[in-house]
């Protein structure tokens, strides 16, 4: 085995195609992994604001239900495995619940009668501030 | 066996004090978030100590609460006096207004607002109204939370009839009155674009060089943030994520008028708060309208105002007509984002837009 190393050409002839398989899952799994972990919008954390405060940040690796008490009442925030969306809220138009998942760096979610916004973070950011 | 000691040591300390410079250099932004106007409001300001930056930060907070208890439309203000709440500034006006041709004291910038709001109401065809707010309150939107409202089609009908504009206003030496007493001002398509300009010039004033100002979407940039301008992010209409980005230069600002921060739903279909003055109904062929404005000179309407203020013309107008309403105020550089989402993008927006997914289709106007 010590041997082939030493012979690249040996080396290849020596591979049947179910180790070429293994190679190419090899490789893709690393370029799919690339493209997740490594573009710039992949979210690592969300942030949590009430009012003018930071609430809290929490990472995204995680499976969890966060409750805020805001400016009306209870609202939940459900976390899953790279994403975050309003699960709950007292407000009446319901428009945060309604924007769904968030799953990029950048996105937001904001309930403005009870005062509390999500924000996911990322290693950059894709922009400084929302245009709405 | 001692030397391996020592060398890792050595790459221990290097790595310590890579993290040590790092935090040194942490970059010197400062960023808050408030409510106030009825709207989130999102200053980030680079390039100053926290303290100073907290300091005018706050500043420019307390100048939008005050802005908004003085021109707040519809609700009464809290107040110091025993009386109980008041009606704001602009809320005395109405009443004013309503009453008859009686000439009321008002301040000089309040003047000022509505001589400016009344020249780009005349610029827009009268699209841009702020005098059609008793249309506004009968759609609901006067209020906190919309509720579907199922209007009365001829009460619709008689309040286009009434037709309030901004030139039955009288203004002369800081009093004003009304010619027509269905003019009820709502300054909430002028208002954010007003604070932003204050803002702007506050921070200008106080040498903040590099600063980013987010008022209820609306944005004006100062200088930039490190070496690059800023960047902003437009919203997607439909979607919880952004649909482009561009560099916003220093004095530019941006806005955009949308159905989907205020509306309601009401068998199936969608009623949005940006009304045609003309039918008295929301527009229903449009979902959101962008503006990009260039500094203006000084003195003329700044571009925090016509930020807000231009979006609303090409919102409410004809298809057809959306390139004309732009150029009536000098801007184009816009997208439109029509009721069956095809976008269109002006010439000059198009070479600054970075689509956020490669694969959006749009038709560039001439």
């Amino acid at each position: 085995m010590l041997n082939l190393l030493h012979y690249p050409r040996l080396l290849i002839q020596e591979l049947r195609v179910g180790d070429w398989l293994v190679v190419l899952a090899g490789l893709l799994c690393v370029f799919y992994l690339f493209q997740t972990l490594w573009s710039n919008e992949h979210a690592t954390k969300v942030q949590i604001r009430l009012g003018d405060k930071i609430y809290a940040t929490y990472s995204l690796n995680q499976q969890r239900e966060v409750h805020v008490h805001g400016k009306l009442g209870d609202a939940v925030i459900s976390i899953a495995q790279g994403k975050a969306r309003f699960a709950k809220s007292p407000c009446h138009t319901q428009y945060c619940v309604h924007q769904g998942w968030l799953t990029r760096a950048g996105q937001a979610a904001i309930c403005l009668p009870n005062q509390i916004s999500l924000e996911l973070l990322g290693e950059t950011k894709p922009y400084d501030s929302l245009n709405y | 066996m001692r030397k391996g000691a020592i060398s890792f040591l050595f790459v221990a300390i290097l790595i310590l004090g890579a993290f040590f410079l790092k935090s040194c250099f942490k970059e010197p932004i400062y960023h808050s978030q408030s409510y106030v106007f009825g709207t989130l409001v999102d200053i980030s300001i680079y390039g100053e100590t926290d303290e100073r930056a907290s300091l005018v930060a706050n500043h420019v907070l307390q100048d939008f609460q005050d802005l908004h208890n003085r021109l707040h439309a519809w609700k009464p203000v809290a107040g110091n006096k025993p009386s109980g709440p008041q009606l704001s500034e602009l809320g005395q006006l109405n009443a004013a207004f309503q009453k008859g041709n009686q000439p009321i004291t008002i301040s000089p910038d309040l003047a000022k607002m509505l001589i400016d709001a009344t020249a780009l109401s005349v610029k827009s065809n009268g699209l841009f109204n702020p005098a059609i707010g008793n249309l506004i309150g009968t759609w609901g939107f006067q209020r906190d939370e919309f509720n579907p409202v199922i209007v009365d089609d001829n009460k619709i009908k008689s309040l286009v009839k009434s037709n309030p504009c901004m030139t039955d206003i009288v203004i002369s030496n800081n009093t004003a009155y009304s010619n027509n007493p269905m003019v009820k001002l709502d300054l909430g398509g002028y208002a954010k674009g007003y604070a932003l300009d204050i803002a702007a010039d506050y921070l200008r004033k106080q040498h903040v060089k590099n600063a980013l100002i987010n008022i209820g979407g609306n944005i004006m940039a100062i200088g930039q943030h490190h070496d690059q301008p800023w960047r902003v992010g437009i919203q997607h209409p439909r979607l919880p994520t952004a649909i482009a980005t561009l560099d916003l230069p220093d004095g530019w600002a941006i806005g955009t008028s949308g159905d989907y921060q205020r509306y309601f739903m009401l068998n199936g279909q969608r009623y949005c708060h940006i009304i045609d003055p003309r039918s008295g109904y929301p527009a229903q062929h449009t979902q959101s309208v962008t503006v990009l404005v260039p500094p203006q000179a000084h003195s003329q309407t700044q571009a925090g105002v016509l930020s807000d203020v231009v979006s609303k013309p090409i919102f409410i107008e004809a298809p057809e007509n959306r390139t004309k309403a732009a150029l009536a105020f000098g801007i184009d550089n816009f997208m439109v984002i029509d009721d069956k989402s095809n976008i269109f993008v002006s010439k000059k927006m198009a070479q600054k837009l970075h689509w956020i997914d490669s694969g959006v289709k749009f038709t560039t106007l001439p």
